[in-house]
């Protein structure tokens, strides 16, 4: 069976850039045998739009974004399915695309000032116009006083300022592609929010391809597009992000449940049994099975594909198949 | 009405950083009902935690009064505050970093009841272990497990057993959940609220989460800079602030359900116009 062909939908809307099909990771420890951490991930990401993955610690969504951008961690391999670019342009990691991360007080070095850390990764062509090239980065990511912030070393900046600095450095090689992963989950909400904008402005503006990596439903819900949730490894649902307001997978349906609404009380939220199985205990057949309301044998022994249906949308459960009782 | 447990008068805390003075705590007053839940909210650096700790006990640079059951908690004498110590405990953020990685967990349990001299034997400490294992909802196979084998909400299972088996009637939690995927988080706060009804746990939730905040808590504080900016019933708060800071941390505070009602056809539409745009034209 074949999975669905993301590369399909939202026709028009962006050109693809960049094209996952098949991406399986492996981690192959030493003298033991290959473990998959991620499976069959397709993804498409297109200029001017915002793709999501989400889900729980240990789902492989970071792992899938480090494949991407060929940073995968010591004894991790990507051994399945291939990555394509698109059209002309700069493609791979460090020209094609950039990274964002968690926590920006790490990324940033501490002894050198921030216009001195932008200024060397500048690219080549933009060397011999340094300072005019900074000033224009750092207009980009809306700094109030660009020349304080470029004499400053990362402690003097707050997190928000900070992660802007990692914007600005990221965008410095124009790439195409910019992944950002957790960027707003080590700061405050008001700051999270502005990022948040931030990011999506320069997704229109600098008509960028991003992938935001995120456990924060809320979070995609104010800024992506597509959604692809990720479960142990696989992509269990995914569709624009609309698919939130109906979501068919039990864990989509179950992480909404377990959510706190700051809009209404409930009286007892109905959290999802159990826990995301670690690597070496990922259960046969469909991973949310033990933890699934819905489970029946087939779903103990069979995994279930990721399907497209209709309006642009794809789900892997038994019970949500023609034919299945949900 | 009864006298309130917790009844905290002009709280100050102040830190001394080298030549720097810090308020971090500013004239904070509050009373806390047996039973109830009071949520502090704010961003970091607000004093939240620092409030948290200096209600306990555990800040040294603290002004005014706080009063456990009428008891003055600053200035206690020896004993009284290892009594105090088992009726008002706290539960942090880091499953990972309460726990000490080389005890089992029944064995760790079993140091915290005997060091408070709750049991005679090793034996009648096991029993107790197990109890209160089951108590916050984990198998007793668990106590011979070490921290690292078990999941974030498990651990945070035990960190709150560590708490409740002393006697604990006023329980702080600091951010309980944050470090918690969101299944888990659920099915945490469902044991905090479970453990307020069966025992009467009388709870000072700390957070940043609004959404968790209104969930769990009866009454609300909103800190900004050490000061309390608004206070009242959660419902009232959330549903109707009335400081600019509260509706500010609200807008901001990204939902689902706001979202999606926002959303065009086109895509998102952020709703955050009350920020103003960071990028300048």
């Amino acid at each position: 069976m074949k999975s669905t062909d993301l590369n399909e939908r939202v026709k028009g809307v962006g050109e693809a850039v960049l094209t996952a099909s098949g991406l399986g990771v492996g981690f192959i420890p030493e003298g033991g045998h290959r473990q998959e951490v991620v499976g069959d991930v397709n993804l498409c990401l297109r200029t001017g739009r915002m793709a999501a993955l989400v889900g729980e610690s240990g789902c492989g969504k970071s792992i899938t974004a480090a494949a991407l951008g060929g940073l995968l961690p010591r004894g991790m391999k990507m051994d399945q399915g291939e990555i394509q670019w698109a059209g002309a342009g700069a493609c791979g990691p460090g020209r094609g695309l950039a990274y964002v991360f968690q926590d920006p007080g790490e990324c940033l070095d501490p002894v050198f000032t921030i216009g001195n850390q932008i200024r060397e990764v500048l690219p080549k062509e933009d060397r011999s116009r340094a300072e005019e090239r900074l000033a224009e980065l750092f207009r980009t990511v809306g700094f109030d006083e660009p020349a304080r912030v470029q004499a400053s070393y990362s402690h003097q900046l707050s997190g928000g300022m900070q992660q802007r600095a990692m914007l600005a450095m990221a965008l410095a090689g124009r790439p195409r592609v910019l992944v950002a992963d957790e960027p707003t989950t080590a700061l405050d909400v008001t700051v999270q929010a502005i990022i948040l904008r931030l990011l999506a402005e320069l997704q229109r503006k600098e008509n960028l391809a991003v992938l935001l990596i995120t456990h924060n439903l809320g979070v995609v819900a104010e800024v992506a597009d597509d959604l692809h949730v990720m479960y142990a490894g696989r992509v269990v649902e995914s569709g624009p992000v609309e698919l939130l307001r109906e979501p068919w997978h039990p864990y989509v349906k179950g992480l909404l449940r377990a959510l706190p609404r700051l809009e209404e009380n409930v009286s007892r939220l109905e959290g999802i049994d159990g826990s995301v199985p670690p690597l070496g205990r990922r259960p046969s057949g469909c991973r949310f099975h033990p933890r699934c309301p819905l489970a029946h044998a087939v779903c103990r022994e069979q995994e279930p594909p990721l399907l497209g249906r209709e309006g642009n949308r794809a789900v892997a459960c038994w019970a949500c198949m023609e034919g299945g009782w949900a | 009405m009864s006298r309130p447990l917790l009844q905290v008068e002009n709280l100050s805390v102040r830190y001394h950083t080298g030549r720097h003075r810090v308020d971090a705590v500013r004239e904070v007053s509050f009373d806390l009902s047996r039973g109830r839940c009071l949520g502090v909210v704010g961003e970091s650096g607000s004093g939240k935690s620092s409030l948290a700790r200096a209600v306990l006990g555990l800040e040294e640079q603290v002004t005014g009064r706080v009063d456990f059951e009428g008891q003055a908690v600053l200035n206690m004498t020896r004993e009284a505050r290892l009594a105090f110590r088992r009726r008002a405990q706290i539960v942090f953020q880091d499953p990972v970093g309460s726990l000490n990685p080389r005890m089992k967990v029944g064995v760790a349990l079993g140091e915290v009841l005997r060091v408070h001299g709750l049991v005679a034997s090793r034996v009648e400490g096991d029993a107790q272990v197990r109890t209160w294992l089951e108590t916050v909802g984990m198998d007793p196979v668990y106590a011979g497990r070490f921290p690292h084998e078990l999941s974030g909400g498990q651990r945070q299972r035990v960190n709150l057993a560590r708490a409740l088996c002393v006697g604990a009637e006023l329980l702080v939690a600091d951010e309980p959940v944050s470090a918690l995927d969101v299944s888990v988080q659920a099915q945490i706060l469902n044991l905090l609220q479970a453990l307020q009804k069966s025992r009467g746990i009388t709870w000072m939730l700390i957070g940043h989460d609004l959404a968790v905040m209104h969930h769990m808590a009866d009454e609300v504080l909103v800190m900004q800079k050490g000061e309390v900016v608004e206070r009242g019933s959660a419902d009232e708060v959330f549903r109707h602030p009335s400081h600019p800071y509260t509706r500010e941390l609200i807008a901001a505070a990204p939902s689902v359900e706001r979202a999606l009602k926002r959303r065009t056809a086109e895509g998102p539409s952020l709703g955050l116009k009350e920020l103003a745009s960071p990028v300048q034209d």
